[in-house]
């Protein structure tokens, strides 16, 4: 007499949730889905804890509310260091580290330092080049007449992904040079991102190992980069404020991976 | 350039690999302190100090994958948040605190507002979960990390994290069944995938 087909022992709850994970063994993810093929009961508990796993992915990776600053040399004793703002000196030098990463296109978010626009949502199409920028050598950062032409604004460097050499990075300035009381305008081009795709960036002016923020938009930029001006004299830079300055745009994507950085070098006049 | 050239570079004391290190984990380090202990300025002390403490013991790092490090110090300084008897903050509202987040823009105000709702309700039934499964369930369904990193963070064996995130599952979803609109077409919606 020929047996009956068995079904698989009833799968317990951490089973049900491991499977949801892809994380059982493949005899024990095949019990689970065979079971749970046969069995309504168990499909509806899967299903909860789908939709309940689901509702928790479904909350916002949010911004974080300040900025983090790491000491000069490891293992060394240190002070904390002021969350913004500048200190002087060789000794103290710190990376202050701002992300930007903000997703959803709300109004009202931009900054006092700050008067940007995304310019997919601003620029005029006709101001994006025509053809995609010159490479660059792998992971070298470029600063020719040929970038600079192509790019709207005259002062620009063009960095690309050694791993990728068509995804590129530009960052441009409508000057080398500002008075202390001056605008800049910079302006970030993100070519050879996939479709659809949008990567994170940050802007930081940068001197002596201290950098400010220059807050670019309120999310994630994609290929049809950002533009924004900036008020120097609403800027936290440090005194005496003229000097050196280098202006950096460090772009990766949301996966963490393909951080792409560029540099520029800025003057500032008393 | 992925973890191990950035924390060869960082243990040879070069700040700037520890900065892209920083800048590839703040948020979802900064998140996963945020879940865990309500509080935006309690979740960024902590990320601020698990961030210090990696840097400062950077050259102690040897095999371990440095996320899986970098997440265990924050975990244990959330469980020190805890133990120095900080109330559970209140949860952060991003509407209030200004704070978007990376899910998918909703442009309809009413919809915006249900999903609001919709994201207390949850931030309210992981609140309400002990210590050891609010951590296991936000490291998986906030951080997305795979069971085997999650036991490396905590420590613990792989069965104990695939119990932590089931039952943690399990009372969110009693939680929010509380909420006859919550699940609206489970069913459904699961058939229809």
């Amino acid at each position: 007499m020929p047996s009956e087909p068995r079904i698989p022992t009833e799968p317990t709850l951490e089973e049900l949730s491991a499977y949801l994970d892809h994380e059982l063994d493949d005899d024990a993810r095949a019990r689970v889905a065979e079971h749970v093929a046969g069995c309504p009961d168990c499909q509806a508990r899967l299903d909860g804890l789908r939709q309940t796993a689901y509702a928790i992915r479904a909350l916002p990776m949010e911004t974080p509310t300040r900025t983090f600053t790491i000491p000069a040399k490891p293992r060394e004793s240190f002070r904390w260091a002021p969350v913004a703002g500048w200190i002087g000196g060789v000794a103290a030098a710190m990376l202050i580290i701002v992300v930007g990463v903000q997703n959803l296109h709300f109004p009202g978010t931009a900054t006092t330092a700050g008067e940007g626009t995304a310019l997919h949502s601003n620029a005029a199409p006709a101001a994006r080049p025509a053809a995609p920028l010159a490479q660059s050598g792998a992971g070298t950062q470029m600063y020719d007449s040929q970038t600079a032409s192509k790019a709207v604004l005259s002062n620009a460097a063009t960095v690309s992904d050694p791993r990728n050499p068509s995804r590129m990075l530009t960052l441009s300035t409508n000057a080398a040079s500002y008075s202390s009381t001056g605008t800049m305008t910079v302006e970030l081009r993100l070519l050879g991102l996939p479709p659809g795709r949008t990567a994170l960036v940050s802007l930081l002016l940068e001197r002596n190992g201290f950098a400010v923020l220059l807050p670019t938009g309120s999310g994630p930029l994609d290929a049809s980069g950002y533009r924004g001006t900036y008020q120097l004299a609403n800027l936290a830079l440090p005194h005496p404020v003229a000097g050196s300055y280098t202006l950096i745009a460090i772009e990766w994507l949301p996966d963490g991976n393909g951080e792409l950085i560029a540099r520029l070098p800025i003057t500032i006049q008393g | 350039m992925d973890d191990r050239d950035l924390v060869g570079r960082a243990r040879r004391g070069d700040p700037e690999a520890f900065t892209q290190l920083m800048m590839q984990y703040q948020v979802p380090l900064y998140n996963m302190a945020l879940r865990m202990v309500g509080g935006p300025d309690d979740a960024a002390d902590i990320a601020q100090e698990a961030f210090t403490r990696a840097w400062q013991k950077i050259r102690t790092l040897r095999d371990a994958p440095f996320k899986s490090w970098l997440f265990q110090i924050a975990a244990n300084l959330c469980y020190d948040h805890f133990r120095r008897g900080r109330r559970y903050g209140e949860m952060p509202d991003e509407e209030s605190n200004k704070v978007i987040g990376l899910g998918i823009l909703t442009p309809d105000p009413q919809e915006r507002a249900e999903a609001s709702e919709r994201n207390r309700l949850v931030r309210e039934s992981i609140e309400a979960l002990d210590h050891d499964m609010r951590l296991a369930i936000i490291l998986r369904d906030v951080n997305g990390m795979a069971y085997d990193e999650i036991a490396g963070v905590l420590g613990v064996p792989l069965g104990t994290v695939k119990s932590r995130i089931a039952r943690a599952r399990a009372q969110v979803q009693e939680h929010l069944q509380r909420y006859p609109d919550f699940f609206p077409s489970t069913r459904e919606d699961a058939h229809a995938e």
